[in-house]
């Protein structure tokens, strides 16, 4: 018996029916599962595609962008005395318990570098993926966006540089340094906790209030 | 692996680029099968052109597929997929707003942008109608804004609120849509020899 021909939509709708029917033995979501491919993470490490540098998130609180979620991971006490503002406070030990949800952008802080480094690689072994650090932590903050300093001998580029950053850190309340090397050690307070907190009645704060953002369609 | 933009691979300002580009292949095929024309689109309405169910159907059976051999082969987290949270209620109603829209307008909101990408005055005023809805929208939200957030039930996949495994409803959907293919051709015969 000979076949009929089939039309080129026929042939595609069997094509669907067979990818359709192997499905059924697919398991293509892991759920919690979470495997570390070392590898991977070893390359994001020496990319360094897992820092943002304190101007770029500076950059971002300005904006008033509210498509991640900036986590401060030193302790209550410290956080109430100065966070950047839009932090929030989530210890290291709270963290693995803390409800965040797989598709959020996470940005992690703390004084220096290191714990949040370790943060980093629980979140990565809890299946975190999107996970951040802020490059220097604290330290860098005060020192690339609160308290900028001009290099002694400084270019026409530096220059440039550091009058935008005089801009972010007048934002952000702290205050920028001319030639550096005279000021460069004297030790710095950081500034009262006012920029975040809540504007008086009728005043507009300027940092947008944080948004859902919408993802997709 | 995958998703790239979850995964660091390019930042903000790229996605946007990629968004456009993605964007514009969308609207170049949305002309290639007619939906530049609400002729077409208004057809599928009475049944005697059932082009728009069959291309649509079609690209959700041809993304479904491919996410799921994706996530398969391990190549793409389907657990950071970004999923527009399900609101039932109001988004069954959001729905119906939308289909009187389409009926009466002849387009939906990308079908109307690729008509006014090929100079169709009447895509035109449909993509200008919705610069003016979605303002009006934005006025009347606090208002709305209870309805629209109730019945929340988080970012769920038909698998999870079915129990059901992934693959067995990958499988029951391809049914689905080739029996929707036959039927609606089906249709068209009948209808189409009568107009």
């Amino acid at each position: 018996m000979k076949l009929p021909a089939l039309t080129l939509n026929q042939k595609l709708a069997l094509v669907a029916v067979a990818l359709g029917t192997l499905a059924l033995f697919s398991v293509p979501h892991r759920g919690p599962v979470v495997t570390l491919d070392t590898r991977e993470l070893a390359l994001i490490v020496e990319k360094e595609v897992d820092h943002v540098t304190p101007s770029e998130l500076a950059g971002w609180i300005v904006q008033g962008r509210s498509d991640y979620r900036l986590i401060d991971l030193r302790a209550e006490s410290d956080y109430a005395t100065y966070h950047i503002p839009t932090a929030e406070n989530v210890t290291v030990a709270a963290l693995p318990g803390f409800p965040f949800q797989r598709t959020e952008k996470i940005v992690l802080y703390s004084d220096g570098g290191i714990h949040a480094a370790q943060a980093w690689m629980l979140m990565q072994a809890h299946g975190y993926r999107a996970v951040y650090t802020v490059l220097g932590g604290l330290e860098g903050w005060k020192d690339d966006v609160l308290y900028p300093v001009l290099p002694a001998q400084a270019s026409v580029a530096d220059r440039a540089r550091f009058e935008r950053a005089v801009a972010l850190s007048r934002f952000f309340g702290g205050e920028p340094r001319a030639e550096g090397a005279a000021v460069a050690n004297t030790p710095v307070d950081l500034p009262k906790l006012t920029a975040p907190a809540p504007a008086p009645s009728g005043a507009v704060s300027p940092i947008a209030p944080r948004k859902k953002k919408k993802e997709g369609c | 692996m995958a998703p790239f933009y979850k995964y660091g691979f390019f930042g903000d300002e790229m996605s946007l680029v990629l968004a456009f580009v993605l964007g514009t292949g969308f609207g170049f095929f949305l002309e290639r099968a007619g939906f530049g024309s609400a002729r077409k689109l208004a057809a599928q309405f009475y049944l005697f052109d059932m082009s728009v169910f069959k291309v649509m159907f079609t690209a959700i059976v041809t993304a479904m597929l491919g996410v799921t051999y994706l996530g398969w082969l391990g190549w793409l987290d389907l657990s950071l997929v970004y999923l527009v949270p399900t609101h039932l209620v109001p988004q069954i109603v959001g729905g119906l707003v939308l289909g009187v829209g389409f009926v009466v307008g002849g387009y939906c909101p990308g079908t109307s942008v690729a008509s006014l990408a090929t100079g169709r005055v009447d895509g035109f005023v449909y993509a200008f109608g919705i610069g003016a809805g979605t303002l009006a929208y934005a006025e009347v939200y606090p208002w709305l804004k209870e309805f629209v957030n109730s019945n929340d039930m988080g970012q769920v996949t038909l698998p999870e609120v079915f129990n059901l495994p992934w693959g067995l409803l990958v499988f029951a959907v391809v049914m689905i849509a080739v029996a929707g293919f036959s039927a609606a051709t089906l249709i068209e015969r009948r209808i189409g020899d009568k107009s």
